[in-house]
């Protein structure tokens, strides 16, 4: 998310799947799509059967790339270096030089003009390194990033804001500091050769790909991007995204219909669990969660340093205020800063892996774990055992008996002795949750799509979906709590909490909870029509910003509408923000408003009107003219002028160079993965991630980068037939039979070296641990030449516990904890260990 | 007679008869089609275990698998190297989701000597387990290896072309589930129109497309056409289907011709040896 | 299924999967096969037994004379004995056995099938009669029960000429049965099957006839007769198998060639040639001679029948277990 959000100004998909159709080329990189989001690809085949090509980029070739133009295995770990040659390929194009469209795109509708402060160095530089960097902090400062720029205090404002930033700028593009020729400098060096060598894509491969993306962009063609989480799921992850960002802005496809980026979400409202949030560091509509830092002590001066004085994020106190009203009601009054300091503040990083690590060591006592299955599904798994053994108390919810409940009894360590139960000492509450067809609700698709469903069937005996689960214990908590005037006390005791209940099992119901999402009026409850009726003096309430208005003021769920069309399908489901579906679209149409071609026309101004017009509901002020020049000191959207696409940002316009947001650099910068079999050819006295957090303890060792005992690179994916860890699928008859093992895919050429044959047992080790399954030999799998030396890869399910009907070695159990630096996210996709053909003994720890 | 090239894209099926049309070419192997049979039939897991034949871990139809997705990789050219240039459409690692054929002239309605097994108002087979003794003829009788007795209930099963859903006036439960529509349920004359215009134009872009279904591929020899048929991208035998199956029953009169021919041959024998017993009795 | 899960087909080290789908898919069957195992390899031993005997029977009641008579009441008795266990047999095989009437539902011309358990009734049918009659002649019931008076009336002659069709068709049907599946084996021979199995029911009828009728043999005539139509007959069936060798080829026919059903083919192959020869021989040879030839040729024609059901059953399992027997039978001219 912070991938794309630091560059276009929101962390999600800026297009639609069905917008695919329309694409001219779609490159699949990073992600699986045809297996992990079938229904999503049938837009893929779609645009492949109207004449696009399709490119997959992937290390194995999948099912995905069955269905592909072209396939390009690449090593694990190696996007960046592609990207960034994509970038250098383009910026040094005859036809990108010459083509009009994107010396104009490029110039409106992005920062390349801005220039930076002469105190920036780039990694070119500095062997690795930016500007700024504190080695034994492990961290960047970033003020040698910034715009060389005037800036200018804020004064006279109800709640206080940054001041406001007024950069200079080259629009000829050639001042060495300005962003566009930084980005050229900093890529100079990822050419065709280099991803040979670092990739082991050869030139010619690589070459046929960006000519054919740069030919299907442009005024007449888009060419879109899909990733997923094998772009995220990297200590450069965010930074690998924000590259095809940087690139898409480049090529002019962002914004515009068969264009953009496509962040193929995990799950079926993986989405939405980032809008309404489960992250601990942010809370809903992607305001930043306050910290338990100086700055963020009161409301105002959390505003003063988190409230830019430009860009829709002006509206920042709006959006938080009425979240706080609806969250603390009548006990958030001016008085007492709307209940902020009810709010928790955040002390450090509670991230999932650092949660484990908590528990390990006993601060974090009592945990609940509701649809995940951490002994499975997440990083160094035997470590997540150990630490659940370690709670006092441990409140599991799900479908089925998964591993996190049974861990105390059923684990291999438990077993094989290693482990005895009566040792566990964690008291583990197992409560039955309901299926998704047995509770109303919404999903929030990949693509910001909320869609409403309907319960078909009374959940059986005791189980009960989430909202029955939370709504009761915060009830209780609410009247244990009642007379309790401590600082905690208050926190529980100022929460509104009077949803009305229905049927036997007294379900909260949730047009009530929708409601209070979707926003009113705090005087008479009346409903809001959008976030542009929000106000930061708690006259209303709001519980998402980005969902507001999603209840309409006559009471309809926007959610549950069915109309689709072959253009946007405004009236299917409800899209945040405001029901835009292609995001950033007012760069469908060029500086004077006009569509760039009939072909790609999406939403235009139309001077009768006074309006902007289309097939979308524009993502920009409605009546804001494309000739609109802001006054000087103008706040807020009004700062922007008509030809500013991205809201979101201070100054309105994509980010080529990022001075502020991502905390590894304003530029995508290659660095191995933390595990790798080869040194970093770009810079080799910085070869891992100069800010990647990482957990230096005995139960966590790495490997050294070219680490002799563990040669091979592995990388662990979904399939089609699971889901996760596991837990909704492993335990289904007719999901279990599909996919019935955990097993192993390996090249003939590895397989022949160990001797190994397919149905043959291997054990997969690494530091973490051994785990053990089928071998798959398969030519799908390759070994790839990375400077001038073989390095083999295997792929690993990672679906597969010791629970259910479909067995199979944890793969989870070889990773280790390792963070991306910006979001927090593990490196699962690239990492290194050693495999050989037989078993784990019998009977020993594994 | 005409060539097989003049039957390609004809089938004999009735007007009004109802089937798919399977395009392995949109395929993506997700099988939510096996899920989406199992779960309307409430039909058993079966066969369970890890069978390394790609990600074919279902093998075969069966009496309680009425939908089977085979994978066939061919990663590598002749020459052994991986190419990354593919043909469009699905060419190095083949799938397929296989159904019963429900033939227009179909060997195991004729084999079924309880009238079980009945061509339906649409057109399609469907055996009827209220009548089924389970003698299992029809299994051996099938060209393709659809119907098999089940252990559970002893009698034959297979696809029933959702016959209770398409006499509610809904479409069949895998068609509904296929993600990319590569299972086209509809009237099978409309389906093979498609199916045809379908196979030139990807023929134009080099893929070697064939249907296989029509009367001169698979729908062969007396068979006459399959009311469920395909669009390949390689011989029949490559997915595990028979190329030019023929309809067993065409043999039954030319076999009983000959047994019949025997059997005079053996009774004139017969008789001549018993009559020169008789003769010389009283010689 | 238990092939699927089987690692006894343990690919090479080093080999990717889609090696296995060069040649078939991983080696899977084309066509499912038969359940039919050894209730139904006796049936068709039995039936052709049955059905051979009332063919015997009834030729000796027509041409035979007085000297016959012994030969016309064995037979008889045989025809309706070894076809008594049929359809217990038939009915025990069924997946549903308390369904088995179903069968009666319809009658289909075009099933082998469905015809044969209407021609396994009327078989049934007459040799019950044909047996009444002759336990009737044969006193069993009694002289002077008005029943017994009324069963004499009934026309000998034409029991015994109605007996021949439901009698060869038991006989032979069965190989037209065999050859109307998509079992390779079957299919290639469904012309041949059928006059094969009826070759094979009149040799094993004519042997067990003369074994049982070899003590009281005043009747030389008779028995000679029955030698004959065994000699004839087995020169049918010798001819028949190496015709179904060839027809088969070694890809199909390799159930025939290699394994248990290729040895039982083999011992079939030999048993029957075997005891043509000892016949051919006997025929040369005086009478004292012949009689030392034709009791081991007997047995040995009845081993060869027993052998040959047994192969055609087991044999169309393999057959249709290898998916190259059922794209050789099927093969286009890709």
């Amino acid at each position: 998310m912070p991938g794309l959000g630091a560059r276009l100004g929101r962390g999600g998909a800026t297009t639609t799947l069905a917008s695919l159709a329309e694409s001219d080329c779609i490159v699949i990189m990073g992600s699986n799509m045809a297996e992990n989001h079938p229904v999503g690809f049938r837009f893929v085949v779609e645009a492949r059967r109207r004449g696009a090509t399709v490119i997959h980029v992937d290390p194995r070739f999948s099912r995905t790339s069955a269905l592909a133009d072209l396939y390009v295995p690449i090593r694990p770990g190696s996007d960046l270096v592609f990207l960034g040659a994509l970038v250098n390929y383009v910026v040094n194009h005859e036809r990108w030089q010459t083509d009009p469209f994107f010396r104009e795109y490029v110039l409106h509708y992005t920062n390349a003009s801005v220039i930076v402060s002469a105190d920036f160095r780039d990694t070119e530089d500095l062997a690795g390194l930016f500007s700024g960097y504190r080695a034994e902090q492990r961290r960047y400062d970033s003020a040698s990033w910034h715009y060389a720029a005037q800036i200018h205090r804020v004064e006279g404002e109800r709640w206080p804001c940054r001041p406001l930033v007024e950069p200079e700028r080259d629009l000829t593009l050639q001042h060495p500091n300005c962003a566009f020729q930084l980005v050229k400098r900093h890529f100079a060096r990822y050419t065709p050769e280099l991803v040979e060598e670092v990739c082991g894509v050869p030139r010619e491969l690589f070459l046929r790909v960006a000519e054919t993306i740069l030919a299907n962009s442009g005024r007449e063609r888009t060419t879109a991007f899909c990733y997923a989480v094998a772009w995220t799921q990297h200590t450069i992850g965010t930074q690998i995204i924000s590259c095809c960002a940087l690139l898409q802005l480049l090529l002019g496809n962002i914004g515009r219909p068969g264009g953009g980026i496509l962040a193929l979400r995990g799950h079926a409202t993986i989405q939405g669990s980032t809008d309404i949030p489960t992250l601990f560091d942010l809370l809903p509509g992607y305001l930043k969660m306050p910290r338990a830092i100086p700055e963020h002590a009161t409301l105002a001066s959390y505003f003063a340093s988190e409230r830019p004085a430009t860009g829709l994020w002006y509206d920042m106190p709006k959006f938080l205020i009425s979240l706080l009203k609806a969250w603390y009601g009548d006990a958030a009054t001016p008085e007492n800063d709307f209940g902020y300091t009810f709010l928790p503040k955040i002390g450090g990083d509670y991230s999932f892996q650092s949660i484990l690590t908590m528990m390990e060591d006993g601060i974090i006592k009592g945990l609940f774990v509701m649809g995940m299955n951490p002994a499975v599904g997440g990083q160094n798994a035997r470590l997540a055992r150990r630490a659940l053994a370690n709670l006092d108390w441990l409140v599991v919810r799900d479908v089925h008996e998964i591993e996190t409940a049974s861990f105390w009894y059923d684990a291999p360590e438990v077993r094989n002795g290693e482990v005895r139960s009566q040792d566990i000492r964690t008291e583990v509450f197992f409560l039955p949750a309901a299926i998704a067809a047995e509770k109303d609700g919404t999903f929030t698709n990949t693509h910001r799509l909320v869609q409403w469903h309907d319960k078909a069937i009374d959940p059986p005996a005791d189980a009960r979906s989430e909202a029955h689960f939370v709504y009761h214990l915060g009830r209780r908590l609410k009247e244990l709590y009642a007379d309790d005037d401590s600082p905690a006390g208050q926190q529980i005791r100022a929460l509104t909490w009077d949803y009305p209940t229905t049927g036997p099992h007294q379900e909260p119901e949730l047009m009530a909870i929708a409601r209070e999402i979707s926003g009113y009026r705090v005087a008479d409850g009346r409903p809001i029509a959008g976030f542009h009726e929000l106000a930061d003096d708690g006259s209303t309430a709001c519980g998402c910003w980005i969902y507001a208005g999603i209840v309409t003021p006559e009471g309809e769920h926007r959610a549950k509408r069915r109309q689709g069309d072959d253009r946007a399908s405004l009236d299917w489901g409800f899209a945040w923000p405001a029901n835009r579906r292609i995001l950033y679209n007012r760069a469908s149409a060029d500086p004077q408003g006009r569509p760039w071609s009939e072909r790609k026309k999406w939403i235009w101004w139309d001077p009768e009107q006074g309006r902007w017009v289309g097939y979308d509901v524009p993502d920009f002020p409605a009546t804001k003219p494309p000739d609109y020049q802001p006054t000087p000191g103008a706040k807020g959207l009004d700062a922007h002028p008509g030809t500013a696409p991205f809201i979101m940002m201070l100054d309105g316009r994509g980010w080529l160079f990022v001075p502020h947001g991502l905390v590894d650099g304003p530029l995508p910068t290659h660095y191995e993965p933390w595990e790798s079999p080869v040194p970093n050819l770009l810079y080799s006295t910085q070869p891992r991630s100069p800010v990647a957090p990482a957990f230096l303890r005995p139960d966590n060792p790495y490997h050294e980068i070219a680490d002799p005992r563990y040669p091979y690179v592995i990388t662990t994916y979904r399939l089609t037939e699971h889901h996760t860890a596991g837990g909704m699928s492993r335990w289904v008859p007719w999901l279990a039979e599909l996919q019935p093992a955990g097993f192993v895919e390996i090249s003939p050429e590895l397989a022949r070296e160990l001797g190994i044959a397919t149905g043959d047992w291997v054990v997969v080790e690494t530091a973490r641990g051994s785990t053990e399954a089928r071998a798959l030999v398969t030519e799908r799998v390759q070994p790839l030449t990375i400077a001038g030396r073989t390095v083999h890869v295997i792929g690993m399910p990672w679906h597969f516990g010791f629970g259910g009907l479909a067995t199979g070695g944890i793969a989870n159990e070889l990773a280790a904890l390792i963070e991306d630096p910006n979001s927090l996210i593990h490196e699962a996709k690239s990492f290194t260990c050693t495999i050989r053909k037989g078993r784990l003994p019998e009977g020993k720890a594994p | 007679m005409k060539g097989p090239a003049a039957l390609e894209g004809t089938t004999r099926a009735r007007l009004g008869a109802f089937g798919f049309l399977t395009d392995t070419t949109l395929c993506i192997g997700c099988k939510a089609c096996e899920v989406a049979c199992k779960q309307w039939n409430q039909l058993p897991m079966d066969d369970f275990g890890f069978t390394g034949m790609s990600y074919d871990n279902t093998g075969d139809l069966g009496a309680t698998t009425w939908r089977h997705v085979a994978f066939i990789e061919r990663i590598s050219d002749r020459e052994g190297r991986r190419p990354t240039t593919l043909a469009p459409f699905q060419s190095n690692w083949l799938m397929l989701s296989d159904v019963c054929k429900h033939c227009v002239h179909a060997g195991c309605m004729e084999a079924c000597p309880t009238g079980a097994i009945i061509r339906t108002e649409f057109d399609t087979v469907v055996i009827q387990q209220d009548i089924c003794n389970g003698c299992g003829y029809c299994v051996p009788a099938c060209p393709f290896g659809v119907p098999a007795l089940s252990p559970l209930d002893g009698k034959a099963h297979k696809c029933t072309l959702c016959y209770d859903r398409l006499k509610d006036g809904l479409e069949p439960a895998c068609a509904k589930a296929c993600p990319t529509d590569a299972i086209q349920f509809g009237p099978v004359h409309a389906l093979m129109d498609r199916a045809r215009a379908r196979v030139s134009e990807l023929r134009t872009q080099g893929v070697e497309a064939r249907i296989y279904g029509d009367q001169a591929l698979g729908g062969t020899g007396g068979i006459g056409g399959l009311n469920a048929f395909f669009i390949l991208t390689a011989p029949p035998e490559v997915y595990n289907l028979p190329a030019k199956p023929e309809l067993p029953q065409r043999r039954v009169l030319p076999a009983f011709l000959t047994t019949a021919l025997a059997a005079l041959a053996l009774g004139i024998a017969t008789l001549f040896s018993f009559r020169r017993v008789g003769r010389m009795q009283h010689g | 299924m238990a092939e699927l899960r089987s690692w006894r087909h343990r690919r090479a080290p080093g080999e990717p999967i889609g090696a296995a789908t060069r040649e078939s898919y991983y080696g899977l069957p084309v066509i499912h096969g038969p359940h039919w195992h050894w209730p139904i390899v006796f049936y068709f031993l039995l039936g052709g037994l049955a059905g051979g005997s009332a063919v015997l029977a009834a030729a000796a009641r027509l041409l035979g004379g007085r000297s016959a008579r012994p030969v016309v009441r064995a037979g008889r008795y045989l025809a309706f004995l070894a076809i008594l266990p049929g359809p217990l047999l038939l009915i025990v095989d069924l997946g549903r056995p308390e369904r088995f009437h179903h069968m009666l539902r319809v009658i289909k011309l075009r099933s082998p099938m469905s015809l044969g358990v209407w021609g396994l009734i009327a078989f049934s049918l007459s040799a019950f009669l044909n047996a009444l009659r002759q336990a009737v002649d044969d006193g069993f019931f009694g002289r002077s029960h008005r029943l017994v008076r009324g069963f004499q009336q009934l026309p000998d002659r034409a029991l015994a000429i109605a007996s021949t069709v439901p009698a060869f068709f038991l006989a032979g049907y069965t190989g037209v049965l065999l050859g109307a599946t998509a079992v390779p084996l079957w299919a290639r021979n469904a012309l041949l099957l059928g006059p094969l199995f009826l070759c094979s029911a009149l040799s094993s009828a004519a042997a067990t006839l003369s074994l049982l009728l070899t003590r009281r043999s005043q009747n030389d005539r008779a028995e000679q007769a029955l030698a004959q139509v065994e000699f004839l007959a087995l020169t049918g069936e010798v001819a028949l198998l190496e015709a179904v060798h060839r027809k088969s080829g070694p890809v199909i026919g390799r159930p025939l060639r290699h394994g248990a059903e290729g040895r039982a083919f083999a011992g079939a192959r030999a048993t029957t040639a075997a005891a043509l020869a000892l016949h051919g021989l006997a025929l040369l040879l005086p009478r004292r001679w012949r009689q030392r030839l034709e009791l081991p040729a007997s047995i040995l024609a009845l081993a060869g029948a027993f052998l040959l059901r047994a192969t055609m059953v087991f044999g169309g399992h393999r057959s249709a277990d290898d998916p190259a027997a059922t794209f050789a039978l099927t093969r286009s001219d890709e």
